[in-house]
């Protein structure tokens, strides 16, 4: 069946550009918004169901004019653009009412394959509940989701840092998402890639106000707590920065641990919806909290799909490690009911990064989330399935030149395995890991291996490398033994490190 | 974990045999795999279905949805709708299905009730008896659908606030009508707007809505 192509032109002043989309009769449809495709399929038309007043339309041609433009000129401009906004570029106007132009979502973000079991969901979008979720990853649920789709537990960090970054860019522009959720975040754990979608909501505080409170499961609590109260009531809490850091917080604990920081056995009221809204407003209680177990999930309660990530014992959110550790008791326990002490996006993106310095690869080959973190005992083993590691484990722990001769920890570790390589990041504390890093300083500078049974670092670029214990350079090219207690000073330069060697899983 | 159960309560009485039952047929197993699709249902949706004429039958008990398996619906040549009979079916089956929250236990969320029809009860006493006892189970919402021009609204708004008038049982009607339901059942997922929460989303244009 052919269905009519409908021109539309954009409203900004100077614009003569048009585009044209599909009216199928079925769009798809969003909270607000009707979408359509071009007949090219390069981007959307999302039309709001509702006219727009004259604050939303400013809004939004702020957001396709200065704030796009803003992300365009700064750096890593591409980057965000390209690969972790879905930003509205231009907007129309049809029948008195208002749409935007919005690139299509590369096609890494539809299922290639969906459901193991039947073809679904293929070619359906990624949207994030779908990794979310425990039960899809369940073997035994009849509708789970392929293998090739899952990613291993590493793809989500990568995930994670990429929508953190997204709101930290955000925030640096003086905008807050407002409605940030799974719905709004696609993910792609085969290629490791996140796109935050829906920009159209941003909020200025104080200029452009909240048109959403947000989407259930990521409304922050004082949301919550007073959405009963008029819009311009002082006391009525709405969207803002701080409630965006409490849905990045969810968001990265739903896509590590696929279970609800606050949805747990506590129950606050007979009536489900007083109940439901108590439990993630006004009453919220972290799952894990340790000083109150109320709200601690019972298993006799939740569904079979969702075991193991419901089990809190078996899976406790500190096998994330100790950064992600501390930063979700800030979001869940001090930061729950005081915004104000929620961590900001960009401690989670070091903290994500950091994390990954401390992961190991399981060595059980059918283990389905392949990598772990180092859980700082003399015997590791994977919690996913319990594998024990096999062998020495060198553990790196990074020190920086606090002054002349007097070198201090920088909580910073980096864990061993072979092939892993090492960076400039991890040389030089100039040297930042984040988006703006150049392509050079993205080559590796040497590599850790297993060779006749010892641990070695090989030296693929340093200049000044030297075994410090030993009093030895190691020159490009050659290599160092990692033993326990070694000091090697990874580079002379101003900001460079120095590694302490310890050797776990000594037996 | 709570569960959003689901009511169909469908009319198979005589007058829906032939082209609307097939119409019926096509648009639920369309609608299930819409929620099949999606995985916020997959979390949380259970599925039941009655159906009336002279007999009310659970056609589906209370069933989660990813094990949800739509038999085909049918129905008589002929004979009367008893929708007052099948009203007194779902009071029972609610009062005993639904979990009640507890201390010690979350309660499903309350449960949503699609009632679709295309005449008018022939038990009409009964029907008029239940429709209190309805009202009174604290449903999340109540829509009823008459379908065809023969259906009749009034007796139907007696019941709910909410009635869907589809002007023919036609398969590109109950198609959009079912992705309005589907979408009814989603909207606990959507972006929620600062001003009062809307319970149900728009209708879908090519039906006449009576609210």
């Amino acid at each position: 069946m052919n269905h009519p192509i409908v021109t539309v032109k954009s409203i900004h002043p100077n614009s003569t550009a048009t585009y044209q989309y599909i009216d199928d009769g079925e769009p798809k449809r969003g909270g607000v918004k009707d979408v359509y495709f071009s007949p090219d399929r390069k981007y959307v038309v999302a039309i709001f169901r509702d006219k727009l007043d004259f604050n939303q339309k400013e809004r939004l041609k702020k957001i396709t004019t200065d704030y796009l433009n803003q992300i365009k000129q700064k750096d890593a401009g591409d980057y965000y653009l390209n690969e972790i906004y879905r930003w509205p570029t231009d907007i129309i106007e049809i029948n008195g009412r208002t749409g935007v132009i919005v690139p299509i979502y590369n096609e890494k973000f539809f299922f290639k394959k969906g459901y193991s079991s039947n073809e679904l969901i293929k070619g359906n979008e990624k949207n994030g509940k779908w990794f979310a979720t425990s039960k899809f990853r369940n073997n035994q649920f009849p509708l789970k989701l392929d293998a090739s789709e899952l990613g291993d537990w590493l793809s989500y960090f990568q995930i994670c840092v990429n929508i953190t970054r997204g709101v930290k860019k955000m925030h640096q522009m003086g905008l807050a998402h407002s409605d940030l959720s799974y719905n709004n975040v696609l993910v792609d754990p085969v290629t490791k890639a996140a796109n935050i979608i829906d920009l159209d909501g941003l909020v200025v505080h104080g200029v452009y106000p909240p048109e959403v409170v947000g989407t259930a499961d990521f409304i922050a609590p004082e949301v919550l707590a007073t959405k009963h109260l008029g819009k311009t009531d002082p006391n009525r809490k709405l969207p803002k920065r701080e409630t965006d850091l409490h849905a990045l917080a969810v968001l990265i604990y739903m896509y590590l641990l696929r279970r609800h920081p606050l949805k747990g056995g506590k129950v606050h009221d007979l009536d489900t919806e007083k109940d439901d809204l108590l439990s993630m407003g006004e009453k919220a209680l972290f799952i894990e909290n340790p000083s109150d177990p109320s709200n601690r999930p019972k298993l006799n309660q939740v569904s079979k799909w969702d075991l193991p990530w419901a089990d809190i014992d078996k899976l406790p959110y500190g096998i994330t490690g100790p950064y992600l550790k501390n930063l979700f008791d800030q979001a869940f326990i001090t930061g729950l009911h005081n915004p104000i002490l929620r961590p900001p996006a960009d401690l989670w993106e070091q903290a994500l990064l950091k994390t990954t310095d401390l992961m190991q690869p399981c060595r059980n080959p059918t283990c389905q989330e392949k990598w772990y973190v180092f859980d700082n005992t003399l015997s590791p083993m994977c919690p996913f399935c319990g594998t024990k590691h096999q062998g020495l484990l060198p553990v790196l722990d990074l020190y920086f030149e606090f002054k002349p001769t007097v070198w201090k920890p920088e909580n910073h570790r980096l864990m061993v395995y072979h092939n892993q390589y090492l960076f400039q990041w991890h040389v030089n504390r100039n040297v930042v890991r984040n988006e703006r890093l150049s392509a050079e300083e993205k080559v590796p500078v040497g590599y850790f291996t297993f060779h006749e049974g010892k641990w070695m670092l090989v030296n693929q670029k340093l200049n000044s490398l030297k075994d410090v214990s030993e009093g030895i350079d190691i020159s490009v090219g050659s290599m160092v033994e990692l033993s326990d207690g070694k000091k090697i000073l990874l580079s002379k330069e101003d900001g460079g490190r120095l590694i302490y060697v310890s050797m776990a899983n000594q037996v | 974990m709570r569960r959003l159960p689901v009511y169909f309560l469908l009319d198979t009485s005589g007058s829906m045999h032939g082209e609307p039952i097939q119409a019926l047929n096509n648009a639920l197993s369309g609608m299930i795999n819409t929620l099949r699709a999606d995985a916020q249902a997959l979390d949380s949706l259970w599925i039941s279905i009655l159906t009336f004429d002279r007999e009310v039958k659970e056609l589906m008990p209370l069933t989660e949805l990813v094990h949800f398996q739509l038999p085909e619906i049918i129905c008589p040549q002929s004979g009367p709708t008893h929708t007052g009979k099948c009203l007194e079916a779902l009071h029972e089956k609610i009062k005993v299905e639904i979990r009640r929250g507890n201390e010690t236990q979350k309660g499903d969320w309350k449960p949503l009730v699609f009632l679709f029809t295309d005449g008018k009860p022939s038990d009409i006493q009964l029907y008029r008896d239940m429709v209190p006892k309805i009202k009174s189970l604290d449903l999340g919402a109540l829509v009823g659908c008459a379908a065809g021009h023969l259906a009749d609204d009034t007796l139907l708004k007696e019941l709910t606030d909410t009635v869907v008038h589809l002007d023919s049982c036609d398969s590109t009607t109950l198609k959009t009508f079912f992705k309005w339901v589907s979408d009814t059942i989603e909207q606990g997922n959507k972006s929620q707007g600062t001003g009062e929460r809307v319970a149900l989303p728009d209708p879908p244009s090519e039906v006449i809505v009576v609210i």
